[in-house]
Protein backbone atom coordinates (compact mmCIF):
# COMPACT_ATOMS: atom_id res chain seq x y z
CA UNK A 1 0.00 0.00 0.00
CA UNK A 2 2.47 2.28 1.23
CA UNK A 3 4.65 1.73 -1.98
CA UNK A 4 1.79 2.02 -4.28
CA UNK A 5 1.61 5.62 -2.90
CA UNK A 6 5.23 6.22 -3.37
CA UNK A 7 4.66 5.16 -7.25
CA UNK A 8 2.26 7.75 -7.56
CA UNK A 9 3.57 10.37 -6.22
CA UNK A 10 6.39 9.64 -8.41
CA UNK A 11 4.84 9.07 -11.32
CA UNK A 12 2.94 12.33 -10.35
CA UNK A 13 6.17 14.19 -10.12
CA UNK A 14 7.64 13.15 -13.34
CA UNK A 15 4.96 14.02 -15.07
CA UNK A 16 4.70 17.53 -13.85
CA UNK A 17 8.18 17.83 -14.74
CA UNK A 18 7.25 16.45 -18.01
CA UNK A 19 4.68 19.50 -18.40
CA UNK A 20 6.64 22.36 -17.13
CA UNK A 21 9.70 20.87 -19.61
CA UNK A 22 6.82 21.14 -22.34
CA UNK A 23 5.63 24.07 -21.23
CA UNK A 24 9.13 26.15 -20.89
CA UNK A 25 9.90 24.72 -24.52
CA UNK A 26 6.94 26.27 -25.76
CA UNK A 27 6.76 29.24 -24.13
CA UNK A 28 5.29 31.17 -27.41
CA UNK A 29 7.30 33.58 -29.41
CA UNK A 30 10.89 34.80 -28.34
CA UNK A 31 11.48 38.07 -26.67
CA UNK A 32 12.66 39.12 -30.06
CA UNK A 33 9.31 38.14 -31.88
CA UNK A 34 7.66 40.05 -29.67
CA UNK A 35 9.25 43.25 -30.27
CA UNK A 36 8.38 42.55 -33.47
CA UNK A 37 11.30 40.94 -35.23
CA UNK A 38 14.31 43.01 -37.41
CA UNK A 39 11.78 45.52 -39.11
CA UNK A 40 10.16 46.57 -35.74
CA UNK A 41 14.47 46.41 -33.83
CA UNK A 42 15.94 48.13 -37.13
CA UNK A 43 13.10 51.16 -36.72
CA UNK A 44 13.35 51.53 -32.92
CA UNK A 45 17.42 51.54 -33.49
CA UNK A 46 17.12 54.11 -35.86
CA UNK A 47 14.54 56.37 -33.87
CA UNK A 48 16.73 56.12 -30.69
CA UNK A 49 19.66 56.81 -32.25
CA UNK A 50 17.43 60.08 -33.72
CA UNK A 51 16.43 60.44 -30.04
CA UNK A 52 19.78 60.34 -27.97
CA UNK A 53 21.45 62.34 -30.79
CA UNK A 54 19.01 65.67 -30.02
CA UNK A 55 19.17 64.91 -25.92
CA UNK A 56 21.44 67.64 -24.40
CA UNK A 57 21.62 65.51 -21.43
CA UNK A 58 23.76 62.44 -23.56
CA UNK A 59 23.90 63.57 -27.07
CA UNK A 60 27.64 64.99 -26.61
CA UNK A 61 28.89 61.02 -25.21
CA UNK A 62 28.61 60.44 -29.07
CA UNK A 63 30.47 63.39 -30.52
CA UNK A 64 33.32 61.14 -31.55
CA UNK A 65 30.93 57.52 -32.24
CA UNK A 66 30.37 56.64 -35.65
CA UNK A 67 26.55 56.44 -35.43
CA UNK A 68 26.15 53.74 -38.13
CA UNK A 69 28.41 51.67 -36.29
CA UNK A 70 26.87 52.47 -33.51
CA UNK A 71 23.35 51.37 -34.49
CA UNK A 72 24.47 48.26 -36.03
CA UNK A 73 26.23 47.10 -33.10
CA UNK A 74 22.92 48.14 -30.58
CA UNK A 75 20.84 45.89 -32.99
CA UNK A 76 22.75 42.87 -32.56
CA UNK A 77 22.88 43.41 -29.17
CA UNK A 78 19.60 43.43 -27.96
CA UNK A 79 18.66 41.10 -30.97
CA UNK A 80 21.10 38.64 -29.73
CA UNK A 81 19.21 39.37 -25.88
CA UNK A 82 16.37 38.80 -27.04
CA UNK A 83 17.07 35.17 -28.32
CA UNK A 84 16.93 36.73 -31.94
CA UNK A 85 19.32 35.57 -34.44
CA UNK A 86 22.06 37.53 -33.70
CA UNK A 87 25.53 37.74 -32.79
CA UNK A 88 26.75 40.80 -30.55
CA UNK A 89 30.08 41.38 -32.00
CA UNK A 90 30.83 44.71 -30.52
CA UNK A 91 33.25 45.10 -27.46
CA UNK A 92 32.34 44.32 -24.13
CA UNK A 93 30.21 47.28 -22.31
CA UNK A 94 32.41 48.05 -19.67
CA UNK A 95 35.39 48.47 -22.40
CA UNK A 96 33.42 50.46 -24.18
CA UNK A 97 31.95 52.92 -21.68
CA UNK A 98 35.42 52.41 -19.88
CA UNK A 99 36.54 56.14 -20.99
CA UNK A 100 33.36 58.40 -21.43
CA UNK A 101 32.66 58.92 -17.46
CA UNK A 102 28.86 58.23 -17.54
CA UNK A 103 26.80 58.37 -14.46
CA UNK A 104 23.51 57.61 -13.33
CA UNK A 105 21.70 60.44 -14.67
CA UNK A 106 23.04 59.67 -18.54
CA UNK A 107 21.90 55.98 -18.10
CA UNK A 108 18.37 56.68 -16.88
CA UNK A 109 18.38 59.39 -19.72
CA UNK A 110 19.26 56.55 -22.40
CA UNK A 111 16.80 54.25 -20.83
CA UNK A 112 14.14 56.90 -20.95
CA UNK A 113 15.05 57.31 -24.75
CA UNK A 114 14.98 53.99 -25.39
CA UNK A 115 11.10 53.55 -23.97
CA UNK A 116 9.97 57.03 -26.02
CA UNK A 117 11.95 54.84 -29.22
CA UNK A 118 9.86 51.79 -28.36
CA UNK A 119 6.98 54.21 -28.07
CA UNK A 120 7.05 55.72 -31.22
CA UNK A 121 7.75 52.23 -33.08
CA UNK A 122 4.57 50.96 -31.02
CA UNK A 123 6.48 48.20 -29.44
CA UNK A 124 3.67 47.51 -26.68
CA UNK A 125 4.73 48.84 -22.59
CA UNK A 126 5.14 45.07 -21.38
CA UNK A 127 7.45 44.31 -24.23
CA UNK A 128 9.22 47.11 -24.01
CA UNK A 129 9.76 46.57 -20.04
CA UNK A 130 10.96 42.67 -20.86
CA UNK A 131 13.89 44.48 -22.68
CA UNK A 132 14.75 46.62 -20.20
CA UNK A 133 14.92 44.08 -17.75
CA UNK A 134 17.79 42.65 -19.89
CA UNK A 135 19.19 45.63 -20.44
CA UNK A 136 19.08 47.34 -16.93
CA UNK A 137 21.72 45.31 -15.18
CA UNK A 138 24.40 46.71 -17.85
CA UNK A 139 24.40 49.77 -15.29
CA UNK A 140 27.42 48.14 -13.38
CA UNK A 141 29.68 48.08 -16.35
CA UNK A 142 28.49 51.18 -18.05
CA UNK A 143 28.52 53.64 -15.34
CA UNK A 144 31.40 55.07 -13.12
CA UNK A 145 30.99 53.78 -9.41
CA UNK A 146 30.42 56.34 -7.09
CA UNK A 147 30.13 60.31 -7.35
CA UNK A 148 30.38 61.41 -10.93
CA UNK A 149 30.01 65.49 -10.59
CA UNK A 150 28.30 66.98 -14.06
CA UNK A 151 30.83 68.32 -16.11
CA UNK A 152 33.57 66.46 -15.46
CA UNK A 153 32.21 63.81 -18.65
CA UNK A 154 33.49 65.11 -22.05
CA UNK A 155 31.97 68.94 -22.59
CA UNK A 156 28.98 69.70 -24.17
CA UNK A 157 31.04 72.03 -26.78
CA UNK A 158 32.37 68.42 -28.92
CA UNK A 159 28.20 68.42 -30.15
CA UNK A 160 28.52 69.46 -33.53
CA UNK B 1 -1.64 76.93 5.82
CA UNK B 2 0.90 79.94 5.21
CA UNK B 3 3.81 77.68 5.61
CA UNK B 4 2.81 75.54 2.96
CA UNK B 5 2.70 78.61 0.24
CA UNK B 6 6.47 79.68 1.54
CA UNK B 7 7.57 75.80 0.91
CA UNK B 8 5.84 75.57 -2.29
CA UNK B 9 7.09 78.71 -3.72
CA UNK B 10 10.87 77.54 -2.38
CA UNK B 11 10.16 74.19 -4.01
CA UNK B 12 8.86 75.71 -7.50
CA UNK B 13 11.79 78.04 -7.28
CA UNK B 14 14.44 75.39 -6.75
CA UNK B 15 12.53 73.22 -9.48
CA UNK B 16 12.76 76.08 -12.05
CA UNK B 17 16.36 76.45 -11.50
CA UNK B 18 16.96 73.00 -12.11
CA UNK B 19 14.75 73.24 -15.15
CA UNK B 20 17.58 75.68 -17.13
CA UNK B 21 20.00 74.92 -19.42
CA UNK B 22 23.20 74.75 -17.44
CA UNK B 23 21.74 72.11 -14.80
CA UNK B 24 24.36 69.36 -17.04
CA UNK B 25 26.71 71.28 -15.89
CA UNK B 26 26.16 72.92 -12.45
CA UNK B 27 25.27 71.19 -8.63
CA UNK B 28 22.67 73.96 -7.97
CA UNK B 29 19.49 72.27 -9.16
CA UNK B 30 18.97 68.91 -9.55
CA UNK B 31 20.07 66.48 -12.13
CA UNK B 32 16.40 65.19 -12.39
CA UNK B 33 18.12 62.10 -13.58
CA UNK B 34 15.99 59.27 -12.09
CA UNK B 35 13.00 57.33 -14.10
CA UNK B 36 9.71 58.56 -14.04
CA UNK B 37 7.94 56.68 -10.56
CA UNK B 38 10.80 55.64 -9.46
CA UNK B 39 11.60 58.63 -6.89
CA UNK B 40 8.97 57.78 -4.60
CA UNK B 41 5.75 59.66 -3.84
CA UNK B 42 5.24 61.80 -0.51
CA UNK B 43 3.25 59.04 1.66
CA UNK B 44 1.06 59.77 4.91
CA UNK B 45 3.62 60.74 7.02
CA UNK B 46 5.82 62.56 3.88
CA UNK B 47 8.34 59.78 3.23
CA UNK B 48 8.95 58.28 -0.28
CA UNK B 49 6.58 56.20 -0.83
CA UNK B 50 3.13 55.09 -1.84
CA UNK B 51 0.08 56.80 0.12
CA UNK B 52 0.23 54.84 3.34
CA UNK B 53 3.52 52.79 2.93
CA UNK B 54 7.13 53.77 2.93
CA UNK B 55 9.31 52.49 0.34
CA UNK B 56 13.34 52.33 -0.36
CA UNK B 57 12.98 54.77 -2.53
CA UNK B 58 14.84 57.97 -1.76
CA UNK B 59 12.44 60.94 -2.49
CA UNK B 60 13.21 63.50 -5.66
CA UNK B 61 14.77 62.98 -8.93
CA UNK B 62 18.09 63.66 -7.99
CA UNK B 63 20.34 60.81 -9.50
CA UNK B 64 23.95 59.36 -7.21
CA UNK B 65 25.26 62.45 -8.22
CA UNK B 66 22.96 64.97 -7.49
CA UNK B 67 19.58 66.00 -4.95
CA UNK B 68 15.96 66.46 -5.22
CA UNK B 69 13.61 68.23 -3.11
CA UNK B 70 9.83 68.58 -2.99
CA UNK B 71 6.82 69.60 -1.26
CA UNK B 72 3.89 67.60 -1.11
CA UNK B 73 -0.15 68.88 0.10
CA UNK B 74 -2.57 65.91 0.47
CA UNK B 75 -6.44 65.91 1.34
CA UNK B 76 -8.33 62.73 2.90
CA UNK B 77 -11.61 62.73 3.57
CA UNK B 78 -13.01 60.10 5.38
CA UNK B 79 -16.59 58.53 6.95
CA UNK B 80 -16.29 61.18 10.02
CA UNK B 81 -12.71 62.60 9.81
CA UNK B 82 -10.70 64.87 7.56
CA UNK B 83 -7.24 64.73 7.36
CA UNK B 84 -4.66 66.43 5.65
CA UNK B 85 -0.91 66.77 5.28
CA UNK B 86 1.80 69.14 4.00
CA UNK B 87 5.22 68.95 3.67
CA UNK B 88 8.38 69.35 2.09
CA UNK B 89 11.39 66.26 1.87
CA UNK B 90 15.26 66.43 -0.13
CA UNK B 91 16.71 63.34 -1.43
CA UNK B 92 20.58 63.47 -1.25
CA UNK B 93 22.96 61.77 -3.52
CA UNK B 94 20.07 58.71 -3.85
CA UNK B 95 21.06 57.90 -0.61
CA UNK B 96 19.87 59.57 2.00
CA UNK B 97 15.83 61.62 2.72
CA UNK B 98 15.01 64.10 4.96
CA UNK B 99 11.35 64.52 5.04
CA UNK B 100 9.56 67.37 7.47
CA UNK B 101 5.52 67.24 6.99
CA UNK B 102 2.65 68.30 9.32
CA UNK B 103 -0.51 66.37 9.71
CA UNK B 104 -3.82 68.34 10.56
CA UNK B 105 -6.87 65.44 12.04
CA UNK B 106 -10.37 66.91 12.21
CA UNK B 107 -13.26 65.09 13.22
CA UNK B 108 -16.31 65.74 11.12
CA UNK B 109 -18.79 63.47 12.09
CA UNK B 110 -19.92 61.25 15.04
CA UNK B 111 -20.50 62.64 19.03
CA UNK B 112 -16.97 64.58 18.44
CA UNK B 113 -17.69 66.80 15.48
CA UNK B 114 -15.12 69.77 15.96
CA UNK B 115 -12.44 67.64 17.40
CA UNK B 116 -8.95 67.99 15.99
CA UNK B 117 -5.14 66.90 16.18
CA UNK B 118 -1.90 67.84 14.94
CA UNK B 119 1.27 66.62 14.50
CA UNK B 120 4.81 67.34 13.37
CA UNK B 121 6.14 64.32 11.50
CA UNK B 122 10.54 64.39 10.75
CA UNK B 123 11.55 61.76 8.33
CA UNK B 124 15.02 60.15 7.54
CA UNK B 125 15.86 57.44 5.33
CA UNK B 126 19.05 55.58 4.52
CA UNK B 127 19.41 53.20 1.29
CA UNK B 128 21.62 50.60 2.44
CA UNK B 129 21.85 48.16 -0.16
CA UNK B 130 20.39 46.77 -3.64
CA UNK B 131 19.37 48.79 -6.53
CA UNK B 132 15.12 48.65 -7.59
CA UNK B 133 15.96 49.66 -10.98
CA UNK B 134 19.34 48.34 -12.10
CA UNK B 135 19.41 45.20 -10.18
CA UNK B 136 17.00 42.64 -12.57
CA UNK B 137 19.28 40.45 -12.73
CA UNK B 138 19.22 39.70 -8.88
CA UNK B 139 16.74 38.83 -6.36
CA UNK B 140 18.31 41.53 -3.66
CA UNK B 141 15.75 43.97 -3.49
CA UNK B 142 16.77 47.80 -2.66
CA UNK B 143 16.57 48.13 1.17
CA UNK B 144 16.17 51.33 3.39
CA UNK B 145 16.21 52.06 7.00
CA UNK B 146 13.89 54.68 8.37
CA UNK B 147 12.51 56.76 10.94
CA UNK B 148 9.94 59.21 11.46
CA UNK B 149 10.25 61.32 15.24
CA UNK B 150 6.60 62.19 15.49
CA UNK B 151 5.68 64.65 17.89
CA UNK B 152 1.57 65.15 18.98
CA UNK B 153 0.69 68.94 19.60
CA UNK B 154 -2.01 67.85 21.30
CA UNK B 155 -5.95 67.79 21.12
CA UNK B 156 -7.52 71.16 20.42
CA UNK B 157 -11.51 71.52 20.82
CA UNK B 158 -12.51 69.20 23.08
CA UNK B 159 -14.83 71.60 25.01
CA UNK B 160 -17.02 71.77 22.02
CA UNK B 161 -17.83 68.32 21.80
CA UNK B 162 -17.79 68.06 26.05
CA UNK B 163 -14.84 67.26 26.94
CA UNK B 164 -13.46 70.18 28.49
CA UNK B 165 -10.07 69.48 29.83
CA UNK B 166 -9.02 66.71 27.13
CA UNK B 167 -6.02 68.41 25.81
CA UNK B 168 -3.63 65.48 25.43
CA UNK B 169 -3.72 61.99 23.96
CA UNK B 170 -2.41 60.66 27.58
CA UNK B 171 -5.71 61.12 29.12
CA UNK B 172 -7.32 58.82 26.37
CA UNK B 173 -4.06 56.42 27.69
CA UNK B 174 -1.32 57.23 25.57
CA UNK B 175 1.98 55.95 26.97
CA UNK B 176 3.43 59.74 25.41
CA UNK B 177 3.33 62.58 23.30
CA UNK B 178 6.06 62.03 20.57
CA UNK B 179 7.82 58.70 19.69
CA UNK B 180 10.17 57.47 16.43
CA UNK B 181 8.93 54.50 14.58
CA UNK B 182 11.88 52.68 12.96
CA UNK B 183 11.17 50.87 9.53
CA UNK B 184 13.05 48.18 7.22
CA UNK B 185 11.57 48.58 4.01
CA UNK B 186 12.27 46.41 0.89
CA UNK B 187 11.52 47.52 -2.88
CA UNK B 188 11.97 45.72 -6.00
CA UNK B 189 10.74 46.73 -9.53
CA UNK B 190 10.02 43.04 -11.45
CA UNK B 191 10.41 44.87 -14.66
CA UNK B 192 9.91 42.02 -16.97
CA UNK B 193 6.65 41.13 -15.30
CA UNK B 194 5.84 45.49 -14.97
CA UNK B 195 4.88 44.76 -11.00
CA UNK B 196 6.73 46.96 -7.87
CA UNK B 197 6.75 44.65 -5.03
CA UNK B 198 7.42 46.69 -1.36
CA UNK B 199 7.32 45.27 1.90
CA UNK B 200 8.76 47.00 5.07
CA UNK B 201 8.66 46.22 9.17
CA UNK B 202 8.01 49.03 11.01
CA UNK B 203 8.94 49.13 15.02
CA UNK B 204 5.87 51.52 16.43
CA UNK B 205 4.30 52.67 19.39
CA UNK B 206 2.07 55.02 17.42
CA UNK B 207 -1.84 55.33 18.02
CA UNK B 208 -3.58 55.61 14.76
CA UNK B 209 0.19 57.22 12.62
CA UNK B 210 0.80 59.11 16.57
CA UNK B 211 -2.39 61.37 16.06
CA UNK B 212 -3.63 59.54 19.30
CA UNK B 213 -0.57 59.43 20.96
CA UNK B 214 2.34 56.80 21.50
CA UNK B 215 2.09 53.58 23.45
CA UNK B 216 -1.26 52.80 25.16
CA UNK B 217 -2.83 50.93 28.68
CA UNK B 218 -3.24 47.86 26.55
CA UNK B 219 0.30 47.93 25.08
CA UNK B 220 3.24 50.28 26.16
CA UNK B 221 6.02 49.78 24.16
CA UNK B 222 6.56 49.07 20.63
CA UNK B 223 4.74 46.40 18.21
CA UNK B 224 6.63 44.57 14.70
CA UNK B 225 4.37 45.45 12.12
CA UNK B 226 3.77 44.31 8.69
CA UNK B 227 3.59 46.57 5.63
CA UNK B 228 3.53 45.62 1.98
CA UNK B 229 2.85 47.59 -1.44
CA UNK B 230 1.99 45.63 -4.82
CA UNK B 231 1.76 47.68 -7.77
CA UNK B 232 1.40 47.33 -11.45
CA UNK B 233 3.06 49.12 -13.82
CA UNK B 234 0.54 50.45 -16.33
CA UNK B 235 2.14 53.19 -18.44
CA UNK B 236 6.14 54.08 -18.21
CA UNK B 237 4.51 57.24 -15.95
CA UNK B 238 1.63 55.33 -14.53
CA UNK B 239 0.84 52.35 -12.09
CA UNK B 240 -2.13 51.18 -10.43
CA UNK B 241 -1.82 49.09 -6.98
CA UNK B 242 -2.94 48.55 -3.41
CA UNK B 243 -1.10 48.98 0.24
CA UNK B 244 -1.91 47.20 3.45
CA UNK B 245 0.02 48.47 6.47
CA UNK B 246 -0.65 46.70 10.03
CA UNK B 247 -1.59 49.09 12.77
CA UNK B 248 -0.85 48.20 16.90
CA UNK B 249 -3.53 48.10 19.54
CA UNK B 250 -2.20 49.92 22.92
CA UNK B 251 -5.26 52.00 23.55
CA UNK B 252 -8.55 50.41 24.86
CA UNK B 253 -10.65 53.53 23.75
CA UNK B 254 -9.02 52.31 20.65
CA UNK B 255 -9.84 49.27 18.64
CA UNK B 256 -7.03 50.22 16.03
CA UNK B 257 -6.88 47.69 13.37
CA UNK B 258 -5.51 47.30 10.20
CA UNK B 259 -5.40 50.20 7.10
CA UNK B 260 -5.11 49.34 3.56
CA UNK B 261 -5.58 51.94 0.02
CA UNK B 262 -6.26 51.29 -3.83
CA UNK B 263 -4.15 53.62 -5.61
CA UNK B 264 -3.25 55.41 -8.94
CA UNK B 265 0.03 57.10 -8.64
CA UNK B 266 1.43 59.21 -11.77
CA UNK B 267 4.28 61.03 -12.83
CA UNK B 268 3.63 62.92 -15.63
CA UNK B 269 6.79 64.85 -15.52
CA UNK B 270 9.69 64.83 -13.09
CA UNK B 271 8.45 67.87 -11.24
CA UNK B 272 4.90 67.18 -10.81
CA UNK B 273 3.34 63.74 -9.32
CA UNK B 274 -0.45 62.55 -8.26
CA UNK B 275 -1.61 59.89 -6.19
CA UNK B 276 -5.63 59.17 -6.05
CA UNK B 277 -6.34 56.56 -4.00
CA UNK B 278 -9.45 55.32 -1.36
CA UNK B 279 -8.13 54.77 1.70
CA UNK B 280 -9.49 52.52 4.30
CA UNK B 281 -8.15 52.69 7.98
CA UNK B 282 -10.44 50.74 9.65
CA UNK B 283 -12.27 51.49 13.09
CA UNK B 284 -11.24 54.99 14.84
CA UNK B 285 -12.05 55.67 18.67
CA UNK B 286 -15.05 53.13 18.40
CA UNK B 287 -15.83 52.78 21.69
CA UNK B 288 -16.04 56.28 22.39
CA UNK B 289 -17.57 57.46 18.82
CA UNK B 290 -20.18 54.44 19.11
CA UNK B 291 -18.83 54.58 15.44
CA UNK B 292 -17.83 51.02 14.26
CA UNK B 293 -17.79 51.06 10.71
CA UNK B 294 -14.54 51.13 8.70
CA UNK B 295 -13.21 55.39 8.14
CA UNK B 296 -12.71 55.19 4.61
CA UNK B 297 -12.83 57.50 1.93
CA UNK B 298 -10.98 59.24 -1.10
CA UNK B 299 -7.26 60.21 -0.61
CA UNK B 300 -5.61 62.89 -3.33
CA UNK B 301 -2.00 64.12 -2.81
CA UNK B 302 -0.32 66.40 -5.03
CA UNK B 303 3.54 66.58 -5.31
CA UNK B 304 5.82 69.25 -6.96
CA UNK B 305 9.42 69.27 -6.84
CA UNK B 306 12.49 67.89 -8.92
Amino acid sequence: MGMRVVDWVMQGCQAAVLMLTMAVAHAGPSLYERIGGEAKLKATVDEFTNIILADDRINFTFADSDMNKFKKLLFEQICALTQGPCTYTGRDMHEAHAKLNLNNAQFNALAEDLYIAFDRVHVPYRVQNKVMALLAPMQRDVVKPGFVAPGTQKPPSNVK
Amino acid sequence: MKMIFVVTAAVAALGWMSCQPARANNLVGGDEGKLPLTAGFSDLEGSGGGGLVPMAFITGYGSSSSWGANAHFTNIQLRDLHLYTYGVAAGLFDRIELSYTRQQLDVTGTALDGLGVKQDVFGLKLKLLGDAVYGQDSWLPQIAIGAQYKHNDGIKNAEAVGLPGLINPKQLGAQAEHAADIYLAATKIFLAQSLVANVVIRETKANQFGLLGFGGDRHRGYSTRPEATLAYLLTRKLALGGEFRAGPHNLTVDDQTNAWTLFAAWAPTTNISLVAAYLNIGSVLAPVTTVTRHQSGPYLSVQAGF
